[in-house]
């Protein structure tokens, strides 16, 4: 819809704005940039999807770049060759191939973790709570998140402990004479990585089964379905798309994690990022390296929720449609 | 509620608003940085924080600090942001400068420029090590050494004397270590020259040397509890009892025992490591009169190389500091005559092959 400009008049008064209201060029420049709502649009949003695409974007194509390179910083004396020797490199040496399984495999299982020990959280909260009050059930448990990843790290580090206060607890009470060495085990990673990323299934997950209308779960109820059944053949197909939405979210950041399994992780349960990360932390010409496996990790990690999505997609037909 | 009109005046008002808010930055953030204040890389409690103070009070000059905590990082963002550093200085290991230079990445070092220059000790300022390719590079502040610490209310101070107890059964799963360095010593414990430098001219039996050392750590994977790279990381480890002896860099041990800590540390009878931390000015820096004027500040007292070693634990380079130093301070950034015999510092000459082989079996470890 065009700009209506009738009200614009020579008869403005003083002013730099009534100076560009009689300009010519200025209108012509405006009615092709911002003649339409569409165009407004688009001039308003240009800035902000540039940055998205600058900050988003152009750090991945970067990164895709230098995978290719043979050395990257380049020191004195060298100039940029290309070579695919760093994305061959992965899968020539088992050294890389099993963390990077093992990552996987070690997400798949966090995942379905966290699904199993929010579900019900979330369930509680969104069936059995009345509407008033959760919303200041959600808030205190979004409390804890308030805080940093690092400190909250730090926390699950300061239970688990050998002198942590599970330990204390469990030899004060005789329990055992001797700290049970929880920490840098796949345990504490575990414990840490779903206590980090439970939120992201929380809510996902709230979401969706606050929007199942109780009738249905009544009139199932009035056929004669009992708690269970009324919980796999209603509740859980409906809550798929939440299910969908959680799983995809908490495998892709426990995939990328890198500071917990740094903190919590031990000599045995190393992570992929981690193998990731020692490319770039030593100088000898290993970025690229490191560019291509991350490389190589985006594009399974992404191939792998896509597939997920897809299949969960394909059963996700609840009872309402 | 009325919606409002979207007019040609407003979409232009908020068209330039919001290109000055995102370009903004771009241009009072280097100006900020530009003015009156010093960029400086550095561990973790290298800069007093008493003379932090003081510096900014008399020159007027904010000191910026950005930790690193380790020289391979430091390199790789150096290297990464090279002809614009941020950085004014940089804290290099003596026995890494090669790789510094080599790179362009840090310039020599004007003494005249730095009238406090006689504090530093000349056994550190006169040093072979410092001079390369004619020029010297680095202000020396700190010295330290790849130790074995360790919980002196669990370990015995015999059991302490031989890397033995790092890979025996007793402390199995309660142990600790850097893995980079690690293999330095293992290649010493097992008999070889740790720094390479021997076997320049024999690449295949460096490689085979580091093949051997690497399989050691293997087969003795399962006596350690946790590879770490930080200082913090080893001290919150002995303070939990997580583990009980460990290899570690000596500045963190003697900030635990100068904390009343029940920790000690010792250079094994198999021998270890030493290193100097170096100050030293970034190539292409953005102020680099203000890197002179912290230098100089810096070396103005040697009570201040005092605080640097209270601060960090590391034994400072400056004359005369010890005497600023407690007792305890004193006994814990130093090491008997014996320990000291069985130590060496680490050299530059054949790091390149050195750390091609080393960096690619510490992998192979970690994934093991």
């Amino acid at each position: 819809m065009p700009i209506n400009n009738s009200r614009i008049s020579a008869s403005d008064s003083r002013g730099f704005w009534s100076w560009l209201s009689s300009n010519q060029s200025y209108h012509s420049v405006s009615l092709f940039l911002i003649g339409t709502h569409r165009k407004r649009f688009i001039f308003l949003a240009a800035v902000p999807i540039l940055w998205a695409l600058v900050a988003n974007f152009a750090p991945l194509l970067k990164m895709l770049e230098i995978s290719f390179y043979e050395a990257y910083p380049l020191s004195k004396g060298r100039e940029i060759v290309y070579t695919l020797d760093n994305w061959v490199e992965f899968f020539l040496l088992n050294v890389y191939t099993i963390p990077f399984l093992r990552s996987i495999v070690f997400s798949i299982i966090l995942t379905i973790s966290t699904l199993i020990l929010t579900y019900p959280i979330a369930y509680f909260l969104a069936q059995h709570l009345p509407k008033s009050k959760q919303l200041l059930y959600l808030l205190i448990l979004l409390i804890p998140f308030w805080v940093g990843e690092i400190i909250r790290t730090y926390a699950i580090m300061i239970l688990l402990g050998n002198r942590g206060l599970i330990n204390l607890i469990l030899q004060f009470f005789g329990l055992i004479e001797k700290p049970i060495p929880f920490m840098y085990t796949y345990f504490s990673l575990g414990i840490g990585i779903v206590y980090l990323t439970s939120l992201y299934m929380l809510l996902p997950l709230y979401s969706i089964l606050e929007q199942i209308p109780k009738n249905l779960l009544e009139a199932s109820a009035d056929l004669g379905a009992g708690p269970w059944t009324r919980f796999w053949r209603v509740t859980l197909p409906l809550s798929k798309d939440g299910i969908a939405s959680g799983c995809t979210l908490v495998f892709l950041i426990s995939m990328g994690f890198y500071a917990a399994p740094v903190m919590l992780g031990g000599p045995s349960s190393t992570m992929f990022s981690e193998t990731i990360a020692g490319h770039f932390n030593v100088a000898a010409d290993r970025w690229p390296v490191g560019a291509a496996f991350s490389s190589i990790m985006l594009i399974s990690t992404l191939v792998i929720a896509a597939t997920f999505l897809k299949i969960m997609g394909r059963g996700g037909k609840g009872i309402i449609r | 509620m009325k919606s409002k009109k979207i007019t040609r005046r407003g979409v232009i008002k908020s068209g330039v608003a919001t290109t000055v808010a995102v370009a903004a930055p771009t241009i009072w953030v280097p100006t900020i940085a530009a003015s009156q204040s010093v960029n400086v890389w550095t561990y973790a409690n290298f800069i007093p924080k008493d003379f932090k103070k003081e510096f900014e009070k008399e020159t007027g000059i904010k000191i910026r600090e950005r930790l690193v905590d380790d020289q391979g990082k430091e390199f790789n963002l150096l290297a990464a942001e090279k002809n614009n550093p941020t950085a004014d200085i940089c804290t290099v290991a003596g026995h890494r400068f090669s790789q510094f230079i080599d790179s362009e990445l840090i310039a020599p070092l004007d003494t005249s420029r730095l009238k406090n220059w006689s504090t530093v000790n000349k056994i550190y300022s006169e040093s072979d090590w410092s001079v390369v390719n004619g020029k010297k590079w680095g202000v020396p502040i700190l010295s330290g050494a790849e130790v074995m610490g360790y919980n002196s209310d669990i370990v015995s101070k015999e059991e302490a004397r031989s890397w033995d107890v790092m890979f025996g059964e007793k402390y199995k799963g309660q142990t600790a270590l850097i893995l980079q360095d690690m293999m330095s010593i293992v290649m010493l414990y097992l008999g070889y020259d740790g720094n390479m430098v021997a076997y320049l001219n024999d690449p295949a039996k460096a490689k085979s040397i580091v093949n051997e050392a690497r399989d050691f750590l293997i087969k003795h994977k399962d006596k350690v509890r946790k590879y770490y790279d930080s200082g913090a990381e080893i001290q919150q480890m002995l303070i939990n009892q997580d583990v009980v002896v460990c290899h570690a860099w000596s500045g963190s041990i003697s900030k635990l025992i100068m904390d009343g800590f029940p920790a000690e540390m010792t250079i094994p009878k198999e021998g270890s490591y030493g290193f100097i931390y170096c100050y030293n000015i970034a190539n292409n820096g953005p102020n680099t009169d203000n890197a002179y004027k912290f230098l100089d500040a810096l070396l103005a007292r040697p009570e201040i190389g005092a605080n640097m070693t209270k601060a960090s634990g590391y034994i400072s380079t400056f004359k005369g500091s010890s005497k600023y130093l407690t007792d305890l301070e004193r006994r814990t950034s130093s090491f008997t005559e014996e320990e000291l015999a069985g130590l060496q510092f680490f050299r530059a000459e054949a790091n390149k092959m050195k750390y091609s082989l080393v960096d690619p079996a510490v992998e192979v470890i970690k994934a093991a």
